[in-house]
């Protein structure tokens, strides 16, 4: 009895809550409209057309480093904890074969990865950009793991190069944000011209940003999904 | 009512839908489900890039993750022989008694039953192993060497002693490593064996010709019960409980009504 009443209280106070969430949305900024200074000149100035790239990378690149360092200490922490507590199966088993999986994966692999890479690429222009393109290559890893056993994509990435490369790439971010120092400008300025809105070759430095936030995310789901598949022993 | 308003009711209908299950993997299919649903929200909202970054992490990564994890322990897992009547194979099924009750048990766990049949020898090996939860297929509570949990008993049993044979076959005079079904095989070609029987297989057994066999009945009180993994042992006690339920409740006797008159 006690626990019905607790059951309905959460369910209206849920509903509550929802109703609340539903209200202040706000129906007409959705909308849009050019007397935002970012939605004017936007585009022009940081020579992305897909804005929100164009903010992260460009406007906000700040937020979006610590954001990624915030991101390089999770797989960190994942990393160093699963090491430190050794697994009480260390060998990984192979996993059971399913025709299903290994088919879907066969299929889907590719195009996976094709839609990561385009993601990467293609962020500055249309939406992606380099955290979506990694997860999604990421997710792809997964399948494949699934599909043919964790070890067996392990082996295709030497453990030490990919954390040097991670860590190499974080470093390169930094150094890209700081470089304008050595050149007399504030740190964080675009270095490289804008070009012409609309090409592959636009943007500024946004679509080396979106490429190496991708590979360093790629890296970092696989890492901490291997952490757990190694701790747990199977996948 | 815009297509809008229909995402944004389906989002509480859908975590509702969740939350309110008690089979895992329809709790994880239906926050995939939520988690999509809130991507083609974001759509609508003019926000492409987060739709794009909430299918690939909560829909897909997440979802997989979950699935991963529950692949081991959405499952209750029961190794046994087969024993008719109890727990055996009926064309591409597997009926029985404790087919039944371990079926109820599970679906009270929110658990998917698999039941895995293993020579009787190898039940206890594989319940050591970690490789099942429970263990069946007509054990006698009375002759368990107490290695696993051992649950109370559910139904009385009785044991039978039958030895001799005519065909000398010396691979059949090991006595439990065998799959029943090799057992009845021997008895059809009429192999010497010498070996235990529960009150189920005995009965199966009876069937066929059993005159050139001795066959004695082994004194004193038996019943049958269910092993339980020794890492789990709350899985015991909720079983208990469950068995308890059931006799209580008279669920036990239409079954055993059912399947063993």
């Amino acid at each position: 009895m006690k626990s019905t009443a607790i059951g309905i209280l959460a369910i209206l106070l849920v509903s509550a809550f929802c109703v609340l969430l539903l209200l202040t949305v706000d129906y007409h900024g959705a909308r849009g409209g050019t007397d935002n200074p970012y939605l004017a000149a936007g585009a022009s100035e940081t020579g992305a057309v897909n804005l929100v790239s164009g903010i992260y990378l460009n406007y906000r690149l700040y937020d979006s480093l610590f954001e990624l360092l915030i991101f390089s200490m999770a797989v960190l922490g994942v990393r160093f904890y699963l090491n430190a507590e050794k697994s009480t199966k260390p060998n990984v088993a192979r996993v059971a074969e399913s025709p299903v999986v290994r088919i879907a994966a066969d299929l889907l692999f590719g195009p996976i990865m094709l839609i990561g890479v385009y993601l990467i690429v293609f962020g500055h222009l249309s939406p992606g950009g380099g955290f979506s393109g990694g997860a999604v290559g990421g997710t792809g890893l997964l399948l494949c793991a699934a599909a043919l056993g964790a070890e067996v994509v392990a082996r295709r990435f030497h453990e030490q190069i990919i954390e040097q490369i991670e860590w190499g790439i974080l470093l390169l971010i930094i150094l890209f944000a700081v470089a304008p120092i050595f050149f007399d400008r504030l740190p964080l300025t675009d270095l490289l011209p804008s070009g012409r809105v609309g090409k592959l070759l636009s943007g500024g430095t946004i679509p080396i940003y979106n490429g190496l936030i991708g590979i360093k995310v790629f890296i970092g789901t696989w890492v901490v999904i291997y952490s757990f598949i190694r701790h747990r022993g199977e996948i | 009512m815009t297509a809008r308003t229909v995402l944004l009711l389906l989002l509480p209908a859908l975590a509702i839908f969740s939350l309110s299950q008690r089979r895992r993997l329809t709790a994880v299919m239906g926050m995939g489900l939520f988690s999509l649903v809130l991507a083609a929200t974001y759509l609508f909202y003019h926000a492409p890039d987060v739709a794009i970054t909430e299918t690939a992490i909560g829909a897909a990564l997440v979802t997989f993750i979950y699935v991963l994890a529950i692949r081991k322990t959405g499952r209750l897992v029961v190794v046994c022989d087969e024993a008719p009547r109890l727990i055996a194979r009926d064309g591409g099924e597997i009926v029985g008694l404790e087919q039944e009750i371990m079926h109820g048990f599970a679906r009270e766990l929110g658990l998917d039953l698999v039941v895995r049949i293993v020579p009787r020898d190898d039940v206890g090996a594989a319940l050591n192993r970690g490789e099942a939860d429970v263990g069946a297929g007509g054990i006698i509570r009375e002759v368990q060497k107490k290695a696993e949990l051992i649950s109370m008993g559910f139904l009385p049993s009785a044991l039978y002693r039958v030895s001799g044979g005519i065909v000398k076959d010396a691979k059949h005079l090991r006595e439990n490593e065998e799959y029943f079904e090799d057992t009845l095989e021997a008895i059809r070609e009429q192999r010497s064996l010498s070996m235990t029987l529960d009150l189920a297989r005995f009965l199966a057994a009876s069937r066929l010709n059993l005159s050139n066999y001795a066959v004695e009945r082994i004194e004193g009180e038996f019943s049958y019960c269910f092993l339980v993994s020794q890492d789990q042992p709350e899985l015991l006690i909720q079983l208990n409980a469950y068995l308890t339920r059931l006799t209580e409740s008279g669920e036990m006797e239409r079954l055993i009504e059912r399947y063993m008159s």
